[in-house]
């Protein structure tokens, strides 16, 4: 090579290694911000990681993470080196057949192998969680496994074993001490693979689990949708966890060579298996620790809500009251909470909006309140919001948060007027084209455009709901609208768009945050709804969930809730202090409702619609993809 | 010798479980009626009809496989020439660059793109450097942005196949060229390259492959209206919830797949019967 060449090869080397360690570095450093922003440094700080180390959920991805890889690598490399010794010596039909079917895992796309792994679990109804995930890691890890050991074993003469038992080794020592050393480098660079596989799984993880037993990627795939700088600093750390394994699994055979140069390498190994052992049970213990006095001590309360919904303490102040372990699960939608609930993953209590409350109780999926819960919860509510039509006694539900959904601006860059001359249909105003974000539901956004021509959001007329489609369609091909779920939240903190199709609670946040911002309720109406606690049928825990639904409904927990999510509270007290003089929502009208207007209605279900709108939307979304 | 035969038994039976069932269960969820059980259910070919007939789906798979196809063009003009100017340094260099090349990947791929979402986002750094010169683009929730991150996780790929290929190569072979009075070009394309095209091959489909049928990229670079092939699969199955429809698309997607593994294969097998 010349010497302009290898330095135009230098330089390409040096600008390729800042690509890959650019974000990891930046990652690192926006870990240590002071403020939210994942932009503008402002100043050193450790409130992420504390932030990181109270949130439990987010540990315990990373303990789900780190036992899951290390249980799937060592039974994946056993179960591989005994299956890849027996290959070797079986029929070529058989070996044939086998390397046929391991190609599946490593050939398919993993979303195909994911789905099937679900469908497998589903159809035989195993209840997802913890064991099908191990169970489905397992399964890609082991196709590795042989894949990495079977060239090592072609290349062993195939008398090794015959020659160990003529001179009378039983067959178990002619495997464990001929074979077995012959190919450990195979074995090691198999179970390396499979601990990479298992540690980095995302889409088959997402699709196998249950029972809000997350890993690390499926819980950054859940948050990626609001700043946090948490996700960072869970990342560094993982990021330190992996330099340190690296750094001694690198070291540790030059220390060995120069300690012990003859090849007794065994008792080396004994001691890291202790290590394992005993770090797993330490940490097993560690998970475990809460037994104490209190009456549901030991027990667990599965709950499935919302993203972002809760305040900061409402789960750590469950746990100190009930003595009980809290996991929360979230959805971004009805539909996808519908979907998991309805194929058996069982929780003790869900947050859906009313329709879907109305569905499932038509569908028989929920069972009722216990007497006092219904009793002490309604003294406790705002009068709007107690026996609404989708559940006229409260039997089943009792609201969590309500509101109405609005529009969000940028009150420098639309005027009032505009908003009420157009109302909704200013999401096809070109002058706002490319500055606009449409709320990824499939329910809402059919409601705007349906207000906008002036009908029922309760249609079940063909023509008028064929007209919201062209409605949609002409926005997202004419308006280049982003499409999005609570990433519109910090976004609009942020000023990034002039309008937005936004829920009052999520306004109400974006205008505590930003001055600039304003919220609009357009006089065709809106949709009024609620979110309530059920509890579903297959609950494991019923009385845990009724005692969970008054806390929540209780003055200091709706609080918490409140002000922290910025969603208007069903607790009357609360809500008249947070909306009223001097109250954290003081002055911000997203924060009390519409009540009593008369276009503002409540979703009702009807399957058929329901059908045609889920099928209508999609098509709007793979139209608006195409648009680009 | 019998007795180590029957210890692949026990993984056949897991294998027909655990591997080959779910394959087989996708296959026949996508040819039955939607709300059908497994026991009772009727044959329909609708949800393939409804794929192919629909232009907007097609457009979708087409746009799939073109993103992937640029990736894979991306990390093969980036990817080749980092590989090669690895290969001429000395083994221990080498060692020490693969290995920086390695590290990143040992951390989550999606810790990895969600560090993205900062960079590109509209007061990021990149935007802001391109502003100072006049230059004002949005480049998070682009097609450029799923383009960044796709290159991004699969790059490492393609240079360390590559880069196994040429270092695995018998050097004498350069000199013998040399001796025979080729040029340094000429050893390049006539030698060297054709030499390195297994690894070639084995970078491009570790590339196209996840690219194809990525769905967390496009979703957490892309945003909600950039759907790929991937995406419009995850949604029929955890929000639309049509299990019968996703299914049928998974098939086709797997069988694309299959198809173009069988023609790499194919070109593989003729390559060496050529040499």
């Amino acid at each position: 090579m010349s010497k302009d060449k290898r330095v135009l090869g230098k330089v390409g080397m040096a600008l390729l290694l800042v690509f890959f360690y650019a974000p990891i570095l930046f990652m690192i450093i926006f870990s240590f911000n002071s403020s939210k922003s994942l932009t503008h440094f402002t100043g050193f700080s450790l409130r992420w990681y504390e932030a990181m180390l109270k949130n439990h959920s987010m540990m315990e991805s990373l303990y789900i993470t780190i036992i899951i890889a290390l249980l799937a690598t060592i039974i994946s490399t056993i179960i591989g080196t005994i299956t890849a010794i027996g290959l070797s010596k079986s029929k070529k039909v058989l070996r044939a057949f086998v390397s046929q079917v391991n190609d599946f895992p490593i050939m398919n796309p993993e979303i195909v192998t994911a789905i099937g792994l679900m469908l497998l679990f589903i159809t035989f109804q195993i209840e997802k969680g913890f064991v099908t995930l191990l169970l489905a890691h397992i399964a890609f890890c082991i196709p590795y496994v042989i894949l990495s050991i079977m060239p090592k074993i072609k290349s062993l003469d195939p008398n090794l074993a015959d020659a160990a038992m003529d001179l009378g080794a039983t067959p178990w020592q002619a495997l464990v001490k001929v074979i077995v050393p012959q190919i450990m480098p195979g074995i090691v660079s198999g179970a390396l693979i499979a601990f990479t596989m298992s540690f980095d799984d995302f889409v088959i993880s997402y699709f196998v689990t249950g029972q809000g037993v997350k890993n690390l990627s499926i819980m950054v795939y859940t948050m990626s949708k609001r700043i946090n700088p948490s996700v960072n600093a869970i990342s560094t750390l993982v990021v330190l966890l992996i330099t340190i394994t690296l750094t001694i699994v690198n070291i540790l055979p030059i220390i060995r060579k120069k300690t012990s140069p003859s090849k007794q390498n065994k008792p080396w190994k004994w001691a890291v298996a202790g290590v394992v052992v005993v770090g797993l049970v330490a940490s097993l213990f560690g998970l475990n620790k809460s037994a104490g006095s209190q009456p549901y001590a030991g027990q667990t309360l599965h709950v499935y809500n919302w993203g972002e919904y809760t305040g900061e303490n409402i789960i750590s102040g469950f746990e100190e009251l009930t003595g009980a372990k809290v996991i929360m699960d979230n959805f971004d939608s009805n539909e996808q909470m519908y979907i998991k609930v309805a194929n058996g993953d069982a929780y003790d209590v869900l947050v859906p909006s009313d329709y879907m409350i109305q569905r499932m109780m038509q569908e028989k999926m929920l069972q009722k309140l216990e007497p006092e819960t219904r009793k002490e919860c309604l003294g406790e509510l705002v009068d709007a919001i107690k026996g609404l039509p989708y559940d006229p006694k409260n039997e089943y539900s009792i609201p969590y948060f309500w509101g109405t959904v609005g529009i969000v601006y940028d009150k420098r860059k639309v005027s009032e007027e505009d908003l009420e001359k157009d109302g909704w249909d200013i999401f096809l105003d070109q002058k706002f084209k490319g500055d606009i974000y449409l709320y990824d539901s499939e329910r809402d956004s059919f409601m705007m455009a349906l207000k906008a021509l002036g009908s029922s959001m309760n249609t079940t007329s063909q023509d008028e709901l064929n007209a919201a489609y062209n409605w949609l369609i002409q926005c997202v091909q004419t308006m280049d609208p982003e499409i999005v779920t609570d990433e519109i939240i910090d976004n609009m903190a942020q000023a990034r768009k002039a309008l937005g199709v936004i829920y009052s609670g999520d306004a109400a946040y974006v205008m505590s945050e930003n001055e600039n911002m304003g919220f609009y309720m357009p006089k065709s109406g809106t949709n009024l709804w609620s979110d309530a606690m059920v509890i579903p049928k297959n609950a494991k825990n019923p009385k845990l969930a009724n005692e969970f639904i008054r806390y929540i409904t209780s003055y200091d927990a709706a609080m918490d809730n409140s002000s922290y999510v910025g969603y208007t509270s069903p607790n009357k007290e609360v809500m008249e202090e947070l909306g009223g003089k001097g109250g954290d929502y003081d002055g911000i009208n997203a924060y009390t409702p519409r009540a009593g207007y008369d276009k503002d209605e409540v979703f009702q279900y009807d399957e058929t619609t329901r059908k045609i709108i889920a099928d209508l939307w999609s098509r709007v979304k793979v139209s608006a993809s195409n648009a680009h | 010798m019998k007795k180590f035969q029957q210890l692949a038994i026990p993984y056949i039976v897991w294998a027909c479980i655990m591997l080959l069932l779910p394959m087989l269960l996708i296959a026949f969820y996508s040819i039955i009626q939607q709300g059908n059980s497994i026991v009772h259910f009727k044959l329909t070919l609708d949800n393939y009809v409804r794929f192919f007939t629909d232009k907007d789906f097609l457009l979708i798979l087409w746009r799939s496989l073109w993103i992937a196809i640029k990736t894979t063009i991306i990390c093969l003009l980036i990817g080749y020439p980092i590989a090669y100017f690895i290969s001429k340094n000395s083994p221990k260099v080498q060692q020490i660059l693969v290995l920086a090349i390695t590290l990143p990947t040992w951390i989550n791929m999606l810790v990895r793109t969600y560090a993205w979402i900062g960079i590109l986002s509209s007061d990021g750094i990149i935007s802001s450097f391109l502003g100072l010169f006049g230059i004002h683009t949005e480049l998070l929730y682009t097609e450029a942005a799923v383009l960044i991150g796709m290159v991004y996780n699969f790059l490492p790929f393609m240079i360390l196949q590559i880069n196994t290929a040429l270092t695995k190569m018998d050097k004498s072979l350069l000199e013998a060229a040399q001796d025979l009075g080729a040029n340094k070009f000429q050893t390049f394309w006539k030698v060297i390259f054709p030499l390195s095209l297994p690894g070639v091959v084995s970078g491009i489909t570790l590339v196209f492959l996840p690219a194809v049928s990525s769905f967390f990229i496009p979703k957490l670079l892309g945003g909600g209206q950039f759907f790929l092939i991937g995406n419009v699969i995850e949604n029929q199955f955890i929000t639309v919830g049509e299990w019968n429809f996703g299914s049928a698309i998974s098939m086709i997607m797997a069988m694309i797949m299959m198809l173009l593994m069988m023609l790499v294969r194919k070109l593989e097998e003729r390559n060496k019967e050529e040499k």
